[in-house]
């Protein structure tokens, strides 16, 4: 089956279901179906090919959907890109994809507009306002609306073509753009459909940003089983009071996010006071939970069951661990065992399996990796490697980069990650990428960062920079140039400035000696 | 408790005029065009971190805890409706009319 086709299907057996609510409005899956299907013509009629890639840029809210499913019912590869992107990063991602379409909004004129003129290979826009000069053709969203139709348009798509292309927060450079085909997006799907007992009765929250692989969940399996995702707006995540009593009000019967989001909902969300009995699961990804926010919150929602589900957006998930009774909770919390659609191997650094207990790199096969990442054949080679099967037969796996180890009782348990890629506040950061920014400013010589825990789960970053002699430089006038480069969650929280930076014997920064001169704790995980 | 106003004499800023100086000055950088009735929350001008540091500095700046349940919508959306809030805080008048 085919991603859009999941919405035709919802819309044929439930057409009055609500498929999505944002903000108090609805949309069913039969406005969804004709609405997509409608956008599929347009794009179909103004030249998008099969496989062609097909930029969103677009708030959180009921639009996302109409644009998700019509982009893949014309056949098109979906690019969703973080509504949050400096426009530095929007012209990166659809120069890095070669989109020919961009699905957006008159919010977002300004940023369309300048991101067009730096990338002459997109040739039309929509949801623009008519009078929202772009400077290629251009359809606006009540064209959109006129043009609902009940069926997609024929074209050819088959389950091993492209379904979208996620990106990393990448910072400088190009983020990692990550390609699934709708095979492995509906392997997920399916997987979780099944483990959840997903059905149309659902309300699922759509808590995290649709550019993330959140959104597979969030999105897909809710119209795999007629159910309704719920977007909860940046304003309602804000505050978590808000958020709480939405829920509550949404009668909301399963949640998924990373679990910063549940330390604040856990600490600030006043949650004594609202009755959230219809929340069943709660699932959580992308970080350590902290053993006593998660204590608190299992205790604060007495009628739900955890489930700690564990995968990089390259494989979507591939482990995952249910919670045993809350008395049972001690302990880190194992990453599980592998799902139904994986198979899992740990190997140490000669890529031999280790002994049973020893901690080795996590390497993942099948249904729900990756084709790839976009554009990078060589670290294609490095993480995607074939190891000999048996009849002369190879088979492909994905090297996580994590470091795990098997439990007695045969799941596995997270380690460390092999490099120096984090999260902070769930999203993907990669540390190399802060120096560089860093490094770009005129008054800094040197730079190096480190992370620290934040005290509820996630880590900040913080910075040590030298910057050159008789240059005039503040903390102030640091971050705020960051800020016009880097996405919020990858500016540091401080900046330090140190006559040299230590170093090891090799030269390089010696992150050990920097965090006790600057008289930091080690880790990150906070756990 | 004294209103936050009766402090300021007529040189001083308002309480409005502080909180943007704030928002500007540490939370978006100086560059960034904001004024008091900008939505802070869905323009993507804010995030969770942001209105924490900003509690904080609410705390700080008016002399009074910001409990969870007034961490809601209605407190926060503007400079203007947050300077609303602080007033009413400051008077000793209940904080907010998000407790339902």
């Amino acid at each position: 089956m085919l991603l859009h086709q999941m919405v035709d299907a919802a819309a044929l057996r439930h057409p009055e279901a609500p498929a999505a609510r944002c903000d108090g409005a609805t949309l069913s899956y039969e406005q969804l179906a004709r609405r997509a299907n409608g956008l599929a013509r347009i794009l179909g009629e103004t030249g998008l090919q099969r496989r062609d890639r097909v930029g969103v840029l677009l708030k959180k809210g009921l639009d996302v959907p109409v644009a998700f499913y019509g982009v893949l019912a014309a056949g098109g590869t979906l690019v969703p890109i973080d509504p949050r992107s400096p426009v530095e990063q929007v012209i990166r991602i659809l120069r890095a994809t070669g989109a020919t379409h961009l699905v957006s909004e008159p919010e977002k004129r300004d940023v369309v507009r300048t991101a067009l003129s730096a990338c002459p290979e997109v040739c039309h826009v929509v949801g623009l306002a008519p009078d929202d000069t772009a400077p290629v053709p251009s359809v606006p969203w009540t064209t959109v609306a006129e043009e609902e139709r009940d069926r997609p348009p024929a074209v050819a798509v088959i389950e091993l073509d492209p379904s979208y292309i996620l990106h990393t927060s990448g910072t400088t450079g190009i983020p990692k753009l990550i390609l699934h085909t709708h095979h492995s997006a509906m392997s997920f799907v399916d997987w979780a459909v099944s483990e959840y007992a997903l059905t149309r009765d659902d309300r699922l929250t759509n808590h995290s940003s649709h550019h993330t692989c959140f959104a597979t969940f969030d999105y897909y399996a809710a119209a795999r089983a007629a159910a309704t995702t719920v977007i909860l707006t940046p304003a309602a995540l804000m505050l978590p009071a808000s958020l709480s009593a939405l829920l509550e009000q949404e009668r909301v019967t399963v949640w998924y996010s990373v679990p910063t989001a549940l330390v604040q909902l856990s600490l600030r969300g006043e949650l004594e006071s609202r009755d959230l009995g219809s929340i069943r699961w709660v699932l959580f990804a992308g970080e350590t939970f902290p053993g006593k926010h998660l204590r608190r919150i299992v205790q604060q929602l007495p009628g739900a069951r955890f489930s700690h589900v564990y995968g990089s957006t390259e494989v979507n998930v591939c482990t995952y661990y249910h919670l045993p009774e809350p008395g049972a909770l001690t302990g880190p919390l194992p990453i599980g065992r592998a799902c139904s659609t994986a198979s899992t191997l740990v190997v140490d650094g000669a890529m031999q399996p280790v002994a049973a207990g020893d901690a080795g790199e996590l390497l993942v096969r099948g249904s729900t990796v990756m084709s790839g990442y976009w554009g990078e054949p060589e670290r294609n080679r490095q993480v995607l490697v074939r190891r000999p099967f048996a009849g002369g037969l190879d088979e492909v796996y994905f090297r996580t980069g994590d470091r795990v180890r098997a439990l007695e009782d045969g799941t596995l348990a997270f380690v460390a990650r092999d490099d120096r890629q984090v999260k902070v506040r769930g999203h993907r950061v990669e540390l190399e990428e802060v120096e560089t920014a860093l490094l770009s400013l005129a008054p800094v010589e040197e730079a190096a960062v480190f992370t620290v825990p934040d005290g509820e789960g996630s880590c900040a970053i913080r910075a040590a920079v030298v910057v050159g002699s008789g240059e005039g430089s503040s903390q102030r006038d640091i971050l705020a140039s960051l800020r016009r480069v880097l996405p919020l969650q990858a500016v540091p929280t401080e900046v330090a400035f140190l006559p040299s930076l230590p170093r090891t014997p090799t030269g390089k920064v010696d992150g050990r000696a920097l965090r006790a001169q600057l008289g930091e704790r080690e880790g990150h995980d906070g756990s | 408790m004294m209103a936050a106003d009766d402090r300021l004499g007529p040189e001083m800023p308002d309480i409005e005029s502080r909180v943007l100086a704030f928002i500007r000055r540490e939370l978006l950088g100086p560059d960034a065009s904001v004024t008091r009735d900008d939505d802070l929350l869905s323009g993507g001008l804010l995030d969770s971190i942001a209105v924490l540091r900003l509690a904080a500095f609410i705390e700080e700046e008016f002399g009074f805890p910001v409990p969870p349940g007034d961490f809601v919508i209605e407190n926060f959306r503007s400079v203007t409706v947050l300077a609303r809030y602080i007033r009413r805080a400051t008077a000793g008048r209940p904080a907010a009319d998000s407790d339902r």
